[in-house]
């Protein structure tokens, strides 16, 4: 146990900075610090991708800072999985975003890359330099937490899926070139038998995409209906009904790392607290006090738990602490923000420029709702690695 | 920041392990209740690793912890975590035993003035008591002693009298003394954590065995659910604690705030192991014979001892406010 890296992973960090030092633009570090800030009610709907994204995306994939575990030729470096861990880490502490379309990079791509035949994946660089823009579909009205039950249905004939069904929550919709959808391809054979991956051109006909407007007006998500929408059989991915297995497919070399930017934001939240306190006078207050330092606490340990879960090789089940842990806690932070403006918490109309805690507090329901709700992670922990029994 | 055991500290672990199961069953914890020196023959085994006081923080914590997880009586803590590195500091070679008198009558956990000194640990059955006053340091030997009762009869405390006069202090640099009163701090939460996760392991094993309504009571999600942030809150602790070492260690700007985050961390998991762990045993957790009870008052009286978790967050937000 030693607090330093070893000097050629400093040395990594070192080329990174210099890196970003040079070519992080302006908008990111603008974006990365006021996520969610952004007014959205009733007006225009903020831009999911702007151009700055994109260019800056396709940079760090020509410079083999993508994905720095890929080799160059999919936007990495070859790097190891330690400095993936910096990597994660020197882009949380600048509040730099390396992407805004989480789904090409982290999911597609290696999707693509794992299960995809050689044509298949040859689609996976465009994914991860965001040249072509996905979005997925997983969850559905009635295929939530049971993901797994999901009915969008998909019929084969010769060859063609006609695919038929709803998607909900789907991020990126209104952009996206191609959807990797979840579908049902045999209803008879038990639920996570009966699944099956298609790719999605958006622009097939059957296919109506409704921005969904959210808790905090804005519409980041979408509805999306499929009617008699035909798939070319040789867009599914995978074989047939063994789609399930596919939704583990996220950067298996970077699992070790996806709660760093949820953690750095925890933190970061801390030193806001401590600024909104004194810049309304509240740093005297003795209870205030405390509880802003028992949030910097959490946070604090939080972050080392992270370090210690990624020394010990710690994947899919233990990540579930990491899950629950920040995402609950942002939600606990952004409410004591809202609370620390006193009368003011539920003012809406802020100064432009001021970070909206209620936005914050609002939006950051997603974070213990999707990817698995808090109650899920609680689940998965008590079974997985506590090893308790399934209930009945 | 490698969290990695090196080999000698996976060594080290798994040593301090089978020392303390071995030769500390929990039924010497309840012979040490009546009689404290039905814990002798046990303190024997642990004269030759009281050294770990002077090395890195980290290799004591892991000792610790170990110690933590079987409830160890003795003057073993008083001698390694709080003596030790005081008398380095002060520049004296350490007698075999000893322990440090901190706090007066506030009870606060800081260097005080004060002729009266309170909660200093097992004060009866050490050779030499350093009295930590402002600026320095008072080397003496063993002092009358009035035992304190407390929740926890595995860690005795006394109030003393310090003749202020008969003796000269000794210079002592206060960040050299700041520097051993927070790493004796982590060291006590090295050793919480330890309890904590012992709790946390009964209680899961408790979970998969009692059957009520047909099916292990650990089936059930409201019962999994509150193991579930058991085991995030002593998880979280345990790297809290380490990161905080490794910082003593490293002399890491960070120490300071780390040392706080460490005591707060271990206290509240501790805390929550405690009463979820007792809620979750029912009926049989109520019981004197079983051993959980034990367990909770090990883990409030570490919690309140050298400084409880709001102490800790009182002086963390002057950290990060002032």
């Amino acid at each position: 146990m030693k607090l330093a890296w070893s000097a050629e992973d400093e040395a990594f960090r070192a080329e990174l900075a210099a890196f970003l030092d040079q070519h992080a633009p302006p908008e990111a570090v603008e974006y990365g610090r006021h996520l969610a800030d952004e007014s959205s009610d009733g007006g225009a709907p903020p831009e999911l991708l702007p151009d700055w994204a994109r260019v800056w995306q396709a940079t760090l994939f020509d410079h083999g800072w993508m994905v720095p575990g890929y080799p160059p030729e999919l936007g990495g470096r070859n790097a190891t999985p330690t400095q993936t861990l910096i990597y994660l880490s020197e882009l949380a502490a600048r509040d730099v975003p390396r992407s805004l379309h989480f789904p090409g990079y982290a999911i597609v791509g290696p999707s693509l890359l794992e299960f995809g035949n050689e044509e298949q994946r040859g689609l996976a660089p465009a994914a991860i330099r965001g040249d072509a823009v996905w979005c997925i579909g997983m969850s559905e009205p009635n295929a939530g937490s049971d993901l797994a039950g999901l009915q969008t249905r998909a019929v084969q004939d010769g060859d063609t899926f006609v695919v038929n069904g709803q998607k909900v929550w789907t991020s990126y919709a209104m952009i996206a070139d191609r959807c990797m959808c979840y579908v049902r391809t045999d209803p008879d054979a038990p639920k996570h038998k009966g699944i099956s991956v298609l790719m999605i051109e958006m622009d097939t006909p059957g296919i109506e995409v409704r921005p969904l407007r959210h808790i905090t007006g804005a519409a980041e998500f979408a509805e999306v209906f499929f009617t008699d929408v035909a798939v070319p059989a040789a867009h599914l991915l995978g074989d047939v009904n063994d789609g399930w297995r596919i939704t583990t497919g996220s950067l298996a070399h970077e699992r070790g790392g996806l709660w760093v930017p949820g953690v750095a934001r925890c933190r970061h939240t801390v030193d806001e607290l401590v600024g909104v306190a004194k810049a309304r006078g509240l740093d005297a207050d003795p209870g205030i006090r405390r509880e802003i330092a028992a949030l910097y606490e959490e946070a604090a340990s939080l972050w080392a738990l992270g370090h210690k879960g990624f020394a010990a090789g710690a994947g899919g089940a233990e990540h579930s602490y990491m899950k629950l842990a920040y995402s609950e806690l942002l939600k606990h932070q952004f409410e004591v923000g809202m609370t620390l403006h006193g009368p003011d918490g539920a003012v809406t109309s802020g100064e432009p420029g001021d970070p909206v805690w209620w936005r914050r507090f609002f939006a950051s329901f997603a974070g213990t709702i999707a990817g698995g709700t808090s109650e899920i992670q609680r689940n998965i922990i008590a079974q997985r690695v506590l090893g308790l029994p399934r209930g009945a | 920041m490698d969290f990695a055991l090196t080999d000698d500290q996976q060594l080290l672990s798994d040593t301090a392990r089978s020392l303390f199961t071995n030769e500390y069953p929990l039924s010497v914890v309840r012979a040490h209740a009546d009689d404290p020196s039905a814990a002798d023959p046990l303190w024997k085994h642990l004269t030759e690793w009281v050294a770990l006081g002077d090395g890195p923080l980290v290799d004591l914590c892991l000792f610790l912890e170990e110690a933590g997880a079987v409830l160890a009586p003795g003057p073993f803590f008083a001698t390694a975590a709080l003596y030790r590195p005081v008398v380095a500091a002060l520049g004296r070679e350490p007698a075999a035993t000893g322990t440090v008198a901190v706090a007066g009558e506030s009870g606060e956990w800081v260097a005080s003035a004060d002729r009266v000194r309170r909660f200093v640990v097992e004060a009866d059955a050490v050779e030499e008591v350093v009295v930590v006053v402002p600026g320095g340091a008072i080397i003496t030997g063993p002092l009358p002693a009035r035992p304190v009762e407390t929740l926890d009869s595995t860690r005795r405390l006394f109030e003393l009298d310090v003749p202020m006069g008969e003796h000269a202090a000794l210079p002592l640099d206060p960040d050299a003394l700041t520097g051993c009163l927070e790493r004796a701090t982590v060291a006590l939460s090295a050793e919480l954590v330890g309890t904590a996760r012992r709790i946390l392991d009964m209680t899961v094993e408790y979970a998969k065995e009692r059957v009520q309504f047909d099916r292990p009571i650990g089936s059930f999600q409201a019962v999994q659910h509150k193991l579930a942030d058991m085991a995030l809150d002593v998880e979280r602790a345990t790297a809290a604690v380490y990161y905080a070492a490794m910082a003593f260690d490293a002399g890491d700007a960070d120490r300071h705030r780390a040392a706080h985050v460490a005591k707060a961390a271990a206290g509240r998991a501790a805390r929550r192991a405690a009463k979820d762990g007792i809620q979750i045993h029912g009926g049989i957790g109520y019981t004197w014979e079983h051993d959980l009870h034990l367990f909770m008052r090990r883990a409030y009286a570490s919690e309140f001892l050298m400084g409880s978790s709001d102490w800790h967050h009182e002086r963390l937000a002057g950290l990060l406010f002032d």
